[in-house]
This record gives C-alpha cells, structure tokens and sequence, in this order.
C-alpha cells in the first residue's frame, strides 16, 4: 500500500534524506509532500489527504510541536499519525510529545531499517 | 573544557560525522592547526533548559559540498551538493548537539534547541576559536576543522 507523505522540516536536505530513506527502506510513497515549517504543513494538508507526517521539532515561524497541538485541535487532522524526527535524546520530551498525540519518536541519524519498523509500527502493519 | 568532556565530544562528533556523512575525524593538536585560513564557514546554535550553551563548527566551504554529497548520494561536484552545502553543514552541527547532550546530561533534562547558521569565517573567529580551552581540533581528510562547545550555568 503506498502512503501520502508529508515531510515537514526547514531543511531541505533532511527532507531529500527522508524521501531517500523512505526509497531504501521499501516503504511504498504515493504523493510526497515538503514543508519547511509547522505553519506550511498545516497549510499543506489542507484540502489533500495525508497518510503520515513526519516532523522536525526545531523550526522557524512554527516548532514541530505547535503543529502537532494545531492538528490534535482539528477534528480530521488529529487522525493523521506524526513521527517526529529529531536530534533530541530526551526522554520527558519525548514522553511530553506523546502526551500531545505523537505517534512516534526517531532520534537522527537513523537507518533505513528503523524508519520501516517504526512507519509499519504506526500503519499498523504487521510484517512475518 | 576538562578531559572527560573533551573525550566525549570528540567520540560524539566522529560517530555522528562517519553515521551521517561517512567521513572520518581525526583528533589533532591544536597547535598543529593552522593560525589562519581562507575559505571557511562557521556553523552555530545555541541551547538553553537544563544548560545553556553553544556549539560551533568551522569547516573549509569545499567541505559542505562533500558533507551534502555524502548525506544525498551525489558527486561532490553535482550542483545540487553545492547548493545544499550549508544546510547539510547546519544537521551535522544539529545532530552532534542532540547527540552531545544527551551524552553529557542524559536522557532526562529537557533542552531547546536554536536553528543553526552558517555564516562566512573571520580571520579573527578563527584565532578567537584556536585559542578558546573548549575547543577540539580535528582533521577530516587531512582537512583541519575545530570545534567548540560553551557550557554556561545551569539554569
């Protein structure tokens, strides 16, 4: 099954890396989506359907965070995972993101492996 | 910066460069480096929460285009390597913060990050830097790049 996936990060190379990433991890991508800021993804995923949003914490105009609050406030964005993809370690942060509605945390630099495991994880996609 | 940071920040920086970027630092002297350089670019942040505190990163701008060109699987010389330089130089600072935080602090205390920049390398940033106790000296490629995280008080 391919996803519609929005990557949201200021930097353009980390969204290449993700798309690249998602490529060699054999995780089908039907329409692929950039933002560089929390305020270009929700205005992304506005009226276009939104498998999976992955998100950087640490972002101009709008965090990572505030959009993830912005969609747990939206009746129909709430429903759309976010895997938050961050270079922080901190355990309470990560539980604090949780506590907002995020689906899952990838701490940089990460595997191909890891992306799989972690997007079946939140598709709920059981693999044998 | 006392020896067991230093170790710390020196293994940090080689595991996320050689994860990230496949390429491989070198610890070296500092007064092995150069007293002057042409050409080089200085990346920062800062961080603030259970520490407050910066890191700086000085590379030869030709480095960008390798650390790019690495990260997306493109030749050095690709146009797209060029272009997307600083911002691959920005994750690799952004990547050994978190990494070296975590590192020094632990999982538990909670930090917040700048957004990096990168801006074009005084003559003088550079002598301040050499001379700077929190600074760690490396060669990538036989390259000299120096390093320098401040710690201030915890807040």
């Amino acid at each position: 099954m391919a996803y519609n996936v929005l990557v949201v990060d200021d930097s353009a190379t980390v969204r290449a890396v993700i798309r690249k990433t998602l490529d060699l991890a054999g995780v089908e991508v039907g329409e692929f989506h950039q933002a560089g800021n929390g305020q270009e993804g929700l205005d992304a995923m506005k009226g276009r359907w939104v498998d999976v949003v992955f998100a950087d914490i640490n972002m101009p105009v709008m965090t990572g965070i505030e959009m993830v609050e912005r969609m747990a406030a939206d009746g129909l964005l709430k429903t759309v995972p976010v895997i938050i993809v961050s270079t922080e370690g901190s355990a309470t942060r990560i539980e604090q993101l949780k506590a907002k509605g995020v689906s899952a945390y990838i701490r940089k630099p990460f595997t191909p492996e890891l992306l799989r495991s972690v997007v079946d994880e939140v598709m709920g996609v059981a693999r044998g | 910066m006392d020896e067991e940071r230093a170790e710390r920040l020196g293994r940090v920086f080689a595991e996320v460069l050689e994860k990230q970027s496949f390429m491989f630092a070198e610890p070296a002297e500092k007064a092995a480096m150069p007293a002057a350089v042409r050409e080089y670019v200085l990346a920062s942040m800062t961080f603030s929460g259970h520490w407050r505190g910066s890191l700086e990163l000085a590379v030869p701008i030709p480095m960008c285009s390798e650390l790019a060109a690495n990260v997306l699987g493109l030749e050095d010389d690709d146009e797209m390597a060029t272009a997307r330089g600083p911002d691959a130089l920005k994750e690799l600072l952004n990547v050994t913060c978190g990494s070296i935080l975590t590192t020094l602090a632990g999982d538990q205390p909670v930090f917040d990050l700048s957004v990096p920049e990168v801006v074009g390398m005084f003559p003088e940033r550079w002598k301040d830097l050499l001379q700077s106790s929190d600074t760690l000296a490396f060669t990538v490629e036989d390259v000299p790049i120096l390093l320098r995280l401040w710690l201030g008080r915890t807040s």
